[in-house]
C-alpha cells in the first residue's frame, strides 16, 4: 500500500482542484468562477457574499478594482475576456454587505498603520480582526490616499466614510489629521510592537536612510518590526488599486508573523498573484461577445449583468471524465478517485465502500492518455485489487464468473496445442484468443487454413486463453501459472513466431513474456495476398467506421495494418474522434461487466455511439459487446473469410457468455477431428443433458451469469439423486445443485425432446445440506 | 438477516418424499457468518426451498454487505 507521501505525489498530478486562471491571478484570490455562476442566476446575494469574503472593503474594492484577472480569462482565447471589473461594480453598488467577517479575541502585540490609503486601511482592517490592537495615523482629514482623487462617480466619499466606520467598529484607533513627520515616524518604532508604513501617503523619501527598500515577499524594511508597502509601482508610477490591496494584506500577515515570532518567509508561495495548472480546453465553445452596458455610466442592468457572467465557462480539466463512462459513473475525477481507494484499503474493520468501484474501472488507460500529467488510475485500480486479493479482501463474486470462465478456456475441454497438420515442426504458431474462438469459431478455422496455405515451415495451432482475465482481477499467482504454462507448451513446439488475432493477447504476451516473438495477425494478413473468392460476403452498402480496441491503444503498428487491409478489401471506412490512442472500451476490459453488467452496457453503447455509422471492430469482445448493444457491428475476419452460411456480418448475434462457453469446447472438438483425424476425450456426463431454452429465458440467463452447462448440471445432479421440487399443478421441477461456489437453482420441464427451461436464479449462500 | 422468516405458500412439494413444504428453522451461512432463518423444507429429507425473490432479493443484499466487510 502506498505511503502519504505516494498518495500525496499522484494526488497532485490531477489539476482538477487548482485554482481556475482568474483566480490564480487575483491577488486576493476572489473566487471569480462561483462569483459568476451566482450573477448567472441573477443571484445578487450570493455574488456578494463571495466579494465581502476574499476583500477588504467591498463597497470600494469591488467599484474600482483594475481586474487584473481579465487579461487571464480563458474566454480570451476565443474571444471577448469576462468583464469581471464591471461585474463587481454592478454586484456592490446592488447589494449591502452580506457576510461580516468576524473578529477573533484580543491578541498580545500592538501595532500602528502610518498613512490612511488602501494599503494601510487594509492593514488595519485585517490586523483588527485578528484581534491586534491597531491604531491608523493619516495626515489628511479622512482615510483612502489615491482614492480621494477618484471622480465622486466612480467611487463615492460615502464609501470611504464608511470604511472609516468598519475600521472603527473592528477596533481600529483612527487618528486622522495627524502631523507624521519623518522624525515621529521613527519614534513610532519604538513605541508600537510594529509599525506599517503606507507608502501611498508617505512617499518612500521620507523613510529614514536606513530603513532601505521592502522587501518584495514580506514588505520588511531593515529595522525589526518595520514594514511598508502601498503607493504607485517604483518603476512605472502607475497606480494599481488591487495593488493596495495585496500589500496591505501581504504587510498584515507578515506582522502577525513577527508578533508570534515566527519566519517571516516560510510558505508564503500561496499568497498573492499565482501560476495555476489548470488545464481548461476551450476549443468547441463558441465564442459569445462581451456585453456592454447599454448607459455605460449607470453600467449594467440586471439582465445584462447576467447575460455577462452567463459568458463564462466555468473553467475546469475534467477532460477524462468527460470522456470515461466509469468515472462519471462513479462521480469522480482521479484526485477524489484515489483518495477513496486509499482510504478503502485503509479500514480495518467496516464496510469497504469503494470495492465496487476499484473493480468496475475498465483498466484502459484512455484517461491517462488524455491527463496533461498521466495520472495513472487504471494503475492504482489493479493495484489495488492486487492488495484486496493478497489480504483477502476480493470480494468472491467480483470476478469468479470470469475466472471460472477463464479455467474453463484453460482446461482440457478446449484447449489444443498441435503443429500443423502432417508437420512435425512449426515455424509460426497461430493464436486465435479465448473470444474469437468463442465469438466465432467458423472464422477461427478459416483463417488457420489460410495461414496454413500462406506461410512456410508449418503453422502450429494453441487453442488456449493468454491469462489477462486473472491480470485484471489482481489475481498474480493465477495469472503467473499462466503465464508459465504458455511459455512451457510454446517451447514444446520449438519456440515458433506466434500470430496473436487478439490485441488484449498481444499486449500482454509483449509485455510479460518479451522474449518469445509475437505478431499481430492483422501485420501478418497485410503482408500476404487476401483472398479473392470473399464475394460471398455481403460487402456493406454503407461506410463503417472503425471501432480500435483499448488494448490496441500502444500498438500503432497493428492500426495502421487494420486500415490497410480495409482498404484492400475495398470498404469504406470512417474515422472518429476516440479511437487510436484515446480509443474507449467495449465494457469487457479489466473484467468491468462481470463486476458491473450495468456499466458495461453504458460503456458498450458509449462507444458505439462514437459514430452514426455501423461499426468493424477487429477485437472480438469488442465486436459482441457492441452488437449486444444493438448497433450493427461486423469484424473485419467476416470480410476476409465469409462463412458459406454466414448472413450480413454486420447483424450476426452477439453469442453470450453460454454462447462463447460452449463454442470453444466445440471448436476444440471439430478442429481435432477435421485436422488431426483425432477424437477429443469424453465430454463430461452431464453435456448428454438436452436444453430448450427460449431467447427470453437465454438472456435472463445471460444477465444472471448462468450458463446452460450450469443449468445442465443442475438437472443432471437432480435426476442421478432424485433429489428435487415437484408443481403437482404444472409439473414444472425445481432443482438446485453447488457446482463450486455457487448455488444454481433451474426451474424446468421434462419433455420429450429436452428439458424446457423456465426460470434459473443463484446464490452464495450456504444452506444447511451444503455444510456438512 | 438472522432470526428472519421466509416462509411462505407454496405449491413447491418434495418429488422425493412427496410431501409437501413446512416452515422450519435452518441456518444458512457466507464467509463466516451464519444466520438463523425461518424456510420452507421438506419436514422428511429435510430439502430446503430458496424461492428466487429470496435469492435474487434478500439472500444477494446479504451476499454483497458481507462481502465489502
Amino acid at each position: 500500500m502506498m505511503d502519504q507521501s505516494q498518495l500525496k505525489e499522484i494526488e497532485a498530478r490531477c489539476i482538477q482542484e487548482e485554482q481556475p486562471f482568474c483566480t490564480a491571478a487575483c491577488p486576493i484570490h476572489v473566487d471569480v468562477r462561483a462569483f459568476m455562476a451566482a450573477l448567472a442566476k441573477g443571484d445578487i446575494r450570493g455574488a456578494r457574499r463571495l466579494l465581502d469574503r476574499a476583500m477588504p472593503f467591498p463597497d470600494i474594492v469591488g467599484r474600482v478594482c483594475d481586474q487584473p484577472c481579465y487579461s487571464f480569462c480563458k474566454r480570451g482565447e476565443i474571444g471577448d475576456p469576462l468583464s469581471t471589473g464591471r461585474l463587481e461594480r454592478y454586484c456592490v453598488v446592488n447589494s449591502q454587505t452580506v457576510l461580516k467577517l468576524p473578529r477573533f479575541p484580543a491578541k498580545k502585540g500592538r501595532v500602528v498603520i502610518v498613512g490612511g490609503g488602501l494599503s494601510g486601511m487594509t492593514a488595519a482592517l485585517d490586523l483588527a480582526r485578528k484581534g491586534r490592537n491597531t491604531t491608523l495615523m493619516t495626515g489628511k482629514a479622512c482615510i483612502g490616499g489615491t482614492l480621494l482623487d477618484f471622480d465622486e462617480k466612480l467611487l463615492p466619499k460615502k464609501a470611504l466614510l464608511q470604511a472609516e466606520t468598519i475600521l472603527a467598529d473592528y477596533g481600529v484607533i483612527l487618528q486622522t489629521a495627524t502631523a507624521l513627520p519623518t522624525q515621529f515616524i521613527v519614534s513610532l518604532a519604538s513605541d508600537y510592537d510594529a509599525v506599517y508604513v503606507d507608502l501611498d501617503e508617505i512617499e518612500p523619501g521620507r523613510l529614514p536612510t536606513a530603513a532601505g527598500r521592502p522587501d518584495p515577499h514580506t514588505l520588511a524594511l531593515g529595522p525589526e518590526g518595520c514594514f511598508a508597502g502601498g503607493g504607485a509601482f517604483p518603476d512605472t508610477a502607475a497606480f494599481s488599486v488591487i495593488k493596495q490591496v495585496e500589500d496591505g494584506r501581504r504587510a498584515a500577515l507578515s506582522i502577525e508573523r513577527y508578533l508570534d515570532k515566527v519566519s517571516l518567509t516560510a510558505q508564503r508561495e500561496m499568497e498573492g498573484v499565482r501560476t495555476t495548472r489548470m488545464h481548461t480546453v476551450t476549443s468547441g465553445i463558441a465564442p459569445v461577445a462581451e456585453i456592454v452596458p447599454a448607459d455605460p455610466d449607470a453600467g449594467y442592468s440586471d439582465d445584462e449583468a447576467r447575460r455577462e457572467a452567463g459568458r463564462c465557462i466555468h473553467c475546469e480539466c475534467l477532460e477524462c471524465v468527460k470522456q470515461c463512462v466509469y468515472l462519471r459513473e462513479f462521480k469522480e475525477y482521479p484526485k477524489t478517485l484515489l483518495r477513496k481507494i486509499y482510504n478503502n484499503q485503509a479500514i480495518v474493520q467496516g464496510t469497504r465502500s469503494a470495492n465496487k468501484m476499484i473493480n468496475s474501472c475498465s483498466l484502459c488507460t484512455q484517461c491517462t492518455m488524455i491527463c496533461p500529467h498521466d495520472f495513472p488510475v487504471a494503475d492504482i485500480c489493479r493495484t489495488s485489487r492486487q492488495e484486496m486479493v493478497r489480504d483477502k479482501h476480493m470480494p468472491p463474486s467480483a470476478h469468479e464468473f470470469a475466472l471460472e470462465d477463464m479455467q474453463f478456456s484453460l482446461s482440457d475441454f478446449c484447449t489444443l496445442s498441435r503443429h500443423q497438420p502432417g508437420s512435425s515442426t512449426s515455424r509460426y504458431l497461430f493464436y486465435p484468443g479465448c473470444q474469437l474462438a468463442g465469438s466465432a469459431p467458423e472464422t477461427v478455422k478459416n483463417t488457420y487454413a489460410f495461414l496454413r496455405q500462406q506461410l512456410p515451415d508449418g503453422v502450429g495451432l494453441l487453442l488456449s486463453c493468454c491469462g489477462i482475465p486473472a491480470h485484471w482481477a489482481g489475481q498474480d499467482g493465477l495469472f503467473a501459472k499462466t503465464m508459465a504454462n504458455f511459455k512451457i507448451e510454446h517451447e514444446k513446439l520449438g519456440k515458433p513466431t506466434v500470430i496473436t488475432a487478439c490485441s488484449s493477447c498481444l499486449a500482454l504476451f509483449k509485455e510479460f513474456a518479451g522474449e518469445i516473438e509475437t505478431i499481430s495477425l492483422w501485420e501478418v494478413l497485410d503482408g500476404l495476398q487476401l483472398p479473392t473468392d470473399r464475394a460471398a460476403a455481403r460487402k456493406p452498402e454503407q461506410p463503417l467506421t472503425i471501432h480500435d480496441p483499448c488494448t490496441a491503444r500502444h500498438q500503432q503498428v497493428m492500426r495502421s495494418c487494420v486500415r490497410n487491409i480495409c482498404t484492400r478489401l475495398g470498404l469504406d471506412i470512417v474515422e472518429h474522434d476516440y479511437n487510436g490512442e484515446l480509443t474507449d472500451c467495449c465494457g469487457y476490459g479489466g473484467l468491468m461487466q462481470v463486476a458491473n453488467p450495468p456499466l458495461g452496457k453504458k460503456a458498450a453503447r458509449v462507444k458505439a455511439e462514437r459514430s452514426e455509422h455501423a461499426g468493424l471492430a477487429y477485437c472480438a469482445m469488442c465486436r459482441d459487446n457492441l452488437a449486444a448493444s444493438g448497433s450493427p457491428v461486423a469484424h473485419l475476419l467476416d470480410y476476409i473469410f465469409p462463412g458459406q452460411k454466414d448472413g450480413d456480418p454486420l447483424l450476426r448475434n452477439n453469442p453470450g457468455f453460454s454462447g462463447r462457453h460452449e463454442n470453444r469446447a466445440r471448436l476444440k472438438e471439430e478442429m481435432l477431428a477435421e485436422l488431426w483425424g483425432e477424437a477429443a476425450g469424453p465430454g463430461p456426463d452431464h453435456a448428454r443433458i438436452q436444453l430448450i431454452i427460449s431467447r427470453e429465458v437465454a438472456e435472463l440467463l445471460d444477465s444472471r451469469h448462468i450458463l446452460d452447462d450450469d443449468i445442465r448440471k443442475v438437472i443432471f445432479h437432480a435426476k442421478q439423486t432424485g433429489k428435487h421440487l415437484i408443481n403437482p399443478h404444472n409439473n414444472h421441477h425445481l432443482a438446485s445443485y453447488k457446482p463450486v461456489r455457487v448455488t444454481y437453482w433451474v426451474e424446468y420441464e421434462p419433455a420429450a425432446q429436452g428439458n424446457v427451461i423456465h426460470n434459473a436464479y443463484s446464490h452464495r449462500m450456504q444452506l444447511p445440506e451444503e455444510l456438512s | 438477516m438472522s432470526n428472519f422468516s421466509f416462509i411462505e405458500d407454496t405449491s413447491w412439494q418434495c418429488a422425493g418424499c412427496r410431501q409437501p413444504l413446512q416452515p422450519t428453522k435452518v441456518n444458512v451461512s457466507y464467509l463466516n457468518s451464519v444466520f438463523n432463518v425461518e424456510l420452507m423444507t421438506c419436514p422428511q429429507c429435510g430439502m430446503v426451498l430458496v424461492p428466487e425473490t429470496l435469492a435474487m432479493g434478500k439472500m444477494l443484499e446479504v451476499e454483497q454487505l458481507l462481502e465489502d466487510k
